[in-house]
């Protein structure tokens, strides 16, 4: 255990010592890690808010069933069990004009006063709101009820929905794929960073060797030193898609108002954890393979 | 100690460096390995230190075979042979004690340790006060035992040493030498492939004469017999 804790000493002392000796290359590959890193970070933004969209849309995923006006009591009651029957079907609620009214006066909110007058002669129509178990059993729903008797139409934005679930799906893959190039990137290019070291130092490893150390006691330094470059570029790459991400929700919440993005506080302590596991990563990878070749004497 | 049964090295484009090599060492012995260049002296080193495979045959050192020997077990093998080759091998941004040291650091020695044995070993090849100055301060000879002191400095069972004169003059090559010898006398295996002449004419030991990767003598008494 002593010996351990001793020759962790020299590895992290080793490791700086590395960083320090080459000081603009340090200063050079943290930069790029954390270019590649913000770039990469903000499809991760883009990916996790569009998740978050994809399940307000499948949360408010609700089709409308208007009934028409010369229904009775008991005709009303027998469509709302025929829906309930319907498979995929999740929830099944009756709104009356009355309510359909308040509801819509709700939404003009200042401007009510428009809806004024209307209660003597309510021109809305009576409706059922159906949720659904899956956005994709929708339009089949759809179908169903529309062939049920005292039934005049249903809507629930087909088009809308089939558009923005097929965005959502692009923007997933096409993110992916970005992320994973980036994170190929940053480990050649810290990888390429501790090989000018090790190429540096291939005579003092090749003595080490001789001399009897272990493979690990050789890499361990620049493990370190990898490391360091990719938690360095992780650590400033994640300020700096906090402060970017902070301006971002200011722009849009002060604009947009059909979908709300993630808080930044919600976002931004996930991606610090994941980033730094990211950053440990990518660097033990790049060291890891850039120090091999020196190893077999 | 160690034990060449039947070992030959074949390399890549049909060369063969050894040809069915059989030899054995004592503990204790001082053994000179002579011959041509090209004769097979760097070779066996190599093989010695497992920095090459043998193309068939068995090699055992302090009762192991070595040639099945795991990559892992590697540097323990090494740690039991202190090693010294014709151009030094010191590390330059090191001084003379930090060289030293450096290789108690590498397998895992306390730091009080270090501070009592390193001054020993130095004191012992005679550089006690050049402690602290660079290799590129020093000249050959003292480097050259500035390398002898870190190859005995963890107390190896076997030296080992390829050309350690190579690089020196008449008169330093013959301090390195008696210092090996010293070594040897304090118990240490010694083996040296050398090209010089008159120290294995004068010194009597053991030797081991390769040509064209055959042994043509082995003798307890012997001189290095080839004209210059």
């Amino acid at each position: 255990m002593d010996m351990l804790f001793r020759n962790f000493r020299y590895f992290i002392k080793e490791g700086f010592s590395n960083l320090a000796r080459n000081r603009l290359m340090t200063v050079a590959s943290v930069t790029s890690v954390m270019a590649a890193l913000v770039i990469l970070g903000m499809f991760l933004l883009i990916i996790l808010n569009v998740n978050h969209m994809a399940y307000q849309v499948e949360s408010q995923l609700e089709l409308k069933a208007f009934l028409k006006d010369d229904l009775s009591g008991e005709q009303i009651q027998r469509i709302g069990e025929e829906i309930k029957g319907i498979d995929g079907v999740s929830s099944v609620v009756f709104e009356s004009k009355e309510q359909a009214l308040e509801k819509f006066k709700k939404q003009l909110g200042e401007k009510s006063y428009l809806l004024e007058g209307l209660e003597k002669d309510n021109p809305l129509p009576q409706s059922y709101i159906v949720k659904v178990k899956d956005a994709n059993l929708i339009k089949d729903i759809a179908d169903e009820i529309k062939g049920i008797n005292g039934v005049d139409k249903v809507s629930y934005g087909q088009d809308v929905v089939e558009k923005l679930l097929g965005i959502i799906r692009i923007i997933r893959i096409v993110g992916l794929a970005i992320i994973s190039i980036l994170f190929v990137i940053s480990i050649v290019i810290i990888s390429n960073t501790i090989k000018l070291g090790v190429f540096a130092r291939r005579r003092e490893i090749n003595i080490m060797k001789y001399i009897g150390a272990t493979d690990w006691f050789i890499r361990w330094p620049f493990l370190i030193e990898g490391i360091v470059l990719g938690l360095l570029g992780a650590l400033l790459s994640v300020g700096v898609l906090a402060l970017m991400y902070g301006y971002t929700l200011d722009y849009v919440n002060s604009r947009l108002i059909v979908f709300n993005l993630l808080p930044l506080s919600d976002v931004i302590k996930d991606m610090a954890l994941y980033f730094a596991l990211l950053g440990s990563l990518i660097g033990a990878i790049g060291s890891g393979l850039s120090i091999k070749r020196f190893l077999n004497v | 100690m160690i034990k060449f049964i039947n070992v030959s090295k074949k390399y890549d484009k049909g060369i063969i460096a050894l040809s069915n090599i059989n030899f054995e060492i004592e503990s204790g012995e001082f053994v000179f390995i002579v011959g041509p260049s090209g004769a097979g002296k760097s070779t066996l080193i190599k093989l010695l230190l497992k920095e090459e495979e043998p193309t068939s045959g068995t090699i055992i050192v302090n009762k192991k075979d070595i040639t099945k020997m795991k990559r892992k077990e590697i540097p323990y093998l090494r740690r039991s042979m202190g090693v010294v080759f014709q151009d030094f091998r010191l590390l330059p941004n090191k001084t003379v004690f930090e060289n030293v040291a450096f290789a108690m650091e590498v397998v895992g020695a306390h730091p009080k340790e270090i501070r009592r044995k390193v001054p020993m070993v130095l004191s012992l090849v005679g550089l006690s006060d050049k402690a602290d100055q660079y290799p590129q301060q020093l000249s050959g000879g003292e480097q050259q035992r500035v390398a002898l002191a870190r190859a005995i400095v963890n107390e190896p069972s076997i030296l080992i040493a390829d050309e350690p004169t190579g690089n020196l003059d008449p008169d330093t090559s013959w301090e390195i030498v008696k210092l090996m010898a010293e070594i040897n006398k304090r118990g240490t295996t010694v083996v040296m492939a050398t090209h010089a002449k008159d120290i294995v004419d004068a010194m009597k030991k053991r030797v081991i004469a390769l040509e064209k990767g055959n042994i043509v003598r082995d003798e307890a008494r012997g001189v290095y017999g080839y004209a210059l």
